[in-house]
């Protein structure tokens, strides 16, 4: 008996002292992605891994690694790994939860640089980026307000954080512009990837009445829920989030936000590259391209509703009379020359306790959206605490 | 017709153990190398890259110490409530709780106290939340004959939600801008590290200390025997006169205690800021009943199958890295070496013997 069982012994010792050659190392910028979730998500994490990609089609001197899935207890490890074994360049870091173990790492490794997305923290080596889509939600409340028949419309959406609270607020406010009797209600799930918990919060807010809803959840949870309910006779309607997911809600989804990061890894890589890169925090909205109104990759407003908000008539200051499906369009432009054209967050505009937040003719700061913790008077309810 | 016949086996050797426990990592190997081998990796580059990923080289031992220490801890105290056949699923549970008695701790006092005072306070204050948090479903046990496993597991997920309330609520810290989160502890109470890693050297002398003292417990005290009685012949117990409740209560005290300090370590040698439970732990309470139970139950072998269990999860990270394989293909990997592992216990402790009888 013992005599095989050593022979196996020394075979499973061989086994693991065998070890392929390391390749020699070549003169490329080594990038590497840490993601929160499954690229496979169908949100987030899925929407910078198409970035990653894209940036490394585009340049030939680019080399990337991604790791998924990385809790964030786990997210120093992987950082060191990336730097210390996988000799990466720069490290991008795209979850909040990263933040502090990414200022850590740039401590540790001061001749390394690293991009924490969504953060606020920032070092000599340690750079911030984010893009955001509050635009978008702003342009879909437009159309949220101008379809409802119940003027109840609800929003699944994720932790009580500033970044959330922005989005419900710029979706509020753009359903003030198109119909100012209707109301948003704000169901919390506690989760970036929870698709039951999304799916309950949605059944409950069309039972409390809501026939449109946004969220923001890494999958199609609510647009499932959204066109089951269509199907049936029952017409909801929903706004896509991140991906375009309106393949799974055919009938359902109006439009909703896109985000786009290949633009901006490109920019930001090509920045390390030519040694111009600095710390600058970067914000990329629909101006720079990074956040695109939409449901599908095709359509921007799912030619099944075109019709609807066409005839759906809104009393503007600007523009007087216009369609919603014009003035959606309209703003939609405006926004892509920027915020001092045109910006959801500008006042006069109240919290739903009657305190006046930001004065007429004022535009919330970039610093006042990044800290934003209040809802608008048209938004149901009290942030949790 | 073939019968499957199996019966216990007495008299199982140290060396047949050890046998038994390479052969079935071995055969595990095989069948994950045939795993990479269907996803067009070569297993045996894909093994040895597992294995350096996390002995092989100072980053990947650095890095397994440094997982090793809350998964020896917990599995110490694990092997303790085990023995009595005391089934502790919330670990997980009551190491958040020692987290947050422990974050309080620092908090509240850590300012104006040097270091080797506060240090050892948050450690008994971790201790202590752990403990309490233990005890609960040890008094629901003897008292009230509620189950465990279910109490244990359900405790986990009240502890969940009560850490969140906390972190969203009254302990969110004025330097989080909003978000949730409590402020970092003061730098007196902050653990120090081995210079270059992540390792908090105070948390692993504890992590082995507690290790050997449990052992120690286990089999030379009269508190051990009778934790072992009420385990394996709670009827001959209580002839002998062994009060449950008390050996009940002692022994999840030790062992929610010990997933406590597990806790104090990961917040103040680690994260240094009470968050999210997710950002607290990955699942070390979980991990640690493995961890427990390949070190059959005795509590010393926990300081090897903590270090080889945390080598295999650090290893893990190699797969994607690497390999390039999906996340879940760790998960896949880990999965199939507890099934061998397990298997082989099973074959330990039973022979198998097939009849094969013949009808007309």
């Amino acid at each position: 008996m013992k005599k095989w069982m050593v022979l196996v012994l020394l075979c499973s010792i061989f086994c693991l002292g065998f070890s392929a050659d390391a390749f020699a190392g070549d003169k490329k910028l080594k990038a590497g992605f840490i993601y929160v979730g499954p690229v496979g998500d169908y949100g987030w994490s899925h929407a910078h891994d198409l970035g990653r990609q894209y940036a490394e089609k585009k340049f030939p001197w680019l080399e990337t690694i991604f790791v998924e899935s990385v809790g964030e207890s786990d997210s120093a490890r992987i950082i060191d790994r990336l730097i210390q074994q996988q000799k990466c360049d720069v490290v991008f870091t795209t979850s909040f939860g990263y933040m502090e173990e990414t200022i850590a790492a740039g401590t540790r490794y001061p001749d390394k640089l690293f991009m924490h997305c969504s953060g606020f923290k920032r070092s000599a080596n340690v750079g911030t980026y984010f893009g955001d889509l509050y635009q978008m939600y702003y342009l879909n409340g437009i159309m949220a307000g101008a379809l409802t028949k119940t003027n109840k419309i609800g929003y699944v959406a994720a932790f009580p954080i500033p970044e959330l609270v922005r989005h419900i607020d710029a979706f509020a406010l753009g359903i003030k512009a198109a119909n100012p009797a209707a109301k948003l209600n704000v169901k919390w799930i506690y989760a970036w990837y929870g698709p039951d918990k999304a799916k309950e919060a949605a059944e409950a807010l069309i039972a409390e009445g809501c026939d449109a809803l946004a969220f923001t959840e890494d999958t199609p949870a609510v647009v499932e829920v959204g066109q089951s309910h269509s199907e049936k006779g029952k017409q909801i309607y929903t706004f896509s989030h991140y991906s375009p997911m309106q393949p799974y809600g055919v009938d359902s989804v109006v439009s909703g936000q896109l985000m786009n990061w290949g633009g901006m890894y490109a920019e930001i890589l090509e920045s390390i590259h030519n040694k111009t890169w600095n710390n600058k925090d970067l914000w990329w909205l629909a101006r720079e391209k990074a956040a695109i109104l939409g449901g599908s990759e095709t359509d921007m407003i799912n030619p099944k509703f075109v019709k609807a908000l066409k005839e759906a008539m809104l009393d503007t200051k600007d523009s007087g009379k216009i369609s919603a499906y014009d003035l959606v369009v309209k703003r939609y432009e405006q926004m892509k020359q920027g915020v001092d054209i045109f910006d959801p967050f500008t006042g006069p505009i109240s919290d739903n306790k009657g305190t006046l937040k930001i004065k007429a003719g004022e535009k919330a700061s970039k610093g006042d959206l990044l800290g934003i913790m209040y809802y608008v008077d048209n938004v149901e309810g009290a942030i949790p605490n | 017709m073939i019968k499957i016949k199996t019966t216990d086996r007495y008299n199982i050797t140290t060396l047949r153990s050890f046998m038994t426990n390479i052969l079935s990592l071995f055969a595990a190997l095989v069948v994950i190398g045939i795993i990479f081998l269907i996803a067009g990796v070569n297993p045996f580059y894909a093994i040895s890259e597992i294995f350096s990923g996390s002995f092989g080289s100072f980053y990947g031992i650095k890095e397994t110490i440094t997982k090793a220490i809350p998964l020896i801890l917990i599995g110490a105290g694990l092997t303790l409530a085990f023995r009595a056949k005391f089934w502790n699923i919330g670990a997980e549970g009551q190491m958040l709780m020692g987290a947050v008695f422990a974050t309080w701790t620092g908090l509240t006092f850590g300012e104006a106290l040097p270091s080797y005072i506060i240090v050892p306070l948050i450690f008994l204050a971790g201790f202590i939340g752990g403990g309490l948090w233990g005890i609960i479903p040890a008094i629901l046990k003897i008292k009230y004959a509620i189950n465990e496993v279910i109490s244990t597991l359900m405790l986990n997920y009240i502890c969940a939600e009560i850490l969140t309330l906390l972190i969203v609520g009254p302990w969110k810290g004025k330097t989080r801008f909003g978000f949730p989160g409590t402020d970092n502890l003061p730098d007196s109470a902050i653990l120090g590290l081995i210079p270059g890693s992540r390792i908090h050297y105070a948390t692993l002398i504890l992590a082995v200390i507690c290790a050997i003292v449990l052992g120690v417990i286990i089999y030379k005290t009269r508190f051990g025997y009778e934790a072992r009685v009420v385990g394996e012949n709670p009827d001959a117990g209580r002839y002998a006169g062994i009060n449950f409740l008390k050996t009940s209560l002692i022994l999840m005290a030790i062992s929610g205690g010990l997933a406590g300090v597990a806790g104090v370590g990961e917040v103040a040698g680690i994260h240094h800021h009470l968050g999210y439970p997710a950002s607290i732990s990955s699942g070390y309470g979980f991990t640690a009943i493995i961890v427990a139970w390949l070190a059959k139950l005795n509590p010393l072998y926990t300081i090897i199958s903590g270090i080889f269990f945390a080598g295999i999860l650090v290893g893990g990270d190699a797969i994607q890295i690497s390999l390039g394989l999906p996340a879940a293909t760790v998960e896949i990997v880990n999965g199939t070496l507890l099934i061998f592992l397990i298997m082989g216990d099973y074959f330990l402790n039973h022979k198998i013997t097939l009849q094969f009888s013949f009808k007309h």
